[in-house]
């Protein structure tokens, strides 16, 4: 029988995502890298980090990048892992360290924009 | 075109290797296996990204020490080495999503083609953007 039927529980939503996510991520990670390039020190000294930090716009921006990029690259890697047939514990065993680690560094990355 | 065994296909052994080098592979397929390669290498590097900005937390002078470490050419080149995994995951993800939502499949080999075509052109502003300013320089300080 089919193993979905519906498209309830077939990964479908996360397949959505995936390209809505990686259109948002075209335009926001190439306009990251020219901005910190165009002017070195926008990106590399700490004065110029604090300053876009005591903007409200600039935090929100940051969070939304963070979360957004974490979630597409390891709902990417996940969707290359699913590719391949794999025992129910090693299946399990990669998922979980996706989930934990993609939890652990989304609260340092967080954790970061909020010290400020 | 008609299919063709690629050279030295029988000389692989049996298993992963020869099932998936073991097939002839049109431009479609090495952009498949590209975006795979760069989407982990991203992946890898949003994690080494955002620990090594954590510290920002402990202060201006060990932010500063360490940007001092990744300014220097050998980082600024890996840096600018990196955009290249950028531009062709972010234009061929474009490529990705013409084909599934906008009949891309009926001219994804002319995409494919502006994918490698617009990635060289801004890999290559890239490099002017950052390593222009350090080259006048450096120049400068010959004369």
């Amino acid at each position: 029988m089919y193993k979905h039927t519906g498209s309830r529980g077939s990964g479908a939503p996360s397949w959505v995502l995936q390209r809505i996510s990686g259109l948002l991520l075209v335009v926001v990670v190439i306009g990251h890298y020219f901005v910190m390039h165009a002017d070195p020190a926008s990106g590399h000294t700490y004065a110029a980090v604090l300053e876009r930090m005591h903007h409200p716009f600039w935090k929100m921006f940051d969070l939304t990048f963070i979360t957004v990029g974490l979630w597409h690259g390891l709902n990417g890697t996940w969707g290359i892992f699913r590719d391949y047939e794999m025992k129910p514990a090693v299946n399990l065993t990669i998922y979980g360290i996706i989930i934990l680690s993609g939890i652990a560094f989304w609260v340092l990355g967080v954790n970061t924009i909020l010290s400020f | 075109m008609a299919y063709q065994l690629p050279k030295g296909q029988a000389k692989l052994p049996d298993g992963w290797l020869r099932t998936n080098l073991g097939y002839y592979k049109h431009g479609g397929s090495w952009a498949w296996i590209l975006h795979r390669i760069t989407g982990l290498g991203l992946t890898a590097y949003i994690y080494v990204h955002i620990y090594a900005l954590t510290t920002l937390t402990q202060g201006e002078k060990a932010f500063d020490d360490e940007m001092k470490l990744f300014t220097t050419p050998v980082f600024k080149v890996l840096e600018w080495l990196l955009f290249s995994l950028v531009l062709f995951h972010a234009f061929n993800g474009v490529r990705i999503v013409l084909v599934d939502w906008a009949n891309g499949a009926r001219y994804h080999k002319q995409i494919l083609k502006v994918v490698y075509a617009l990635g060289i052109v801004l890999f290559i502003g890239m490099g002017v953007l950052m390593f222009m300013t350090p080259l006048k320089t450096m120049v400068a300080s010959l004369k």
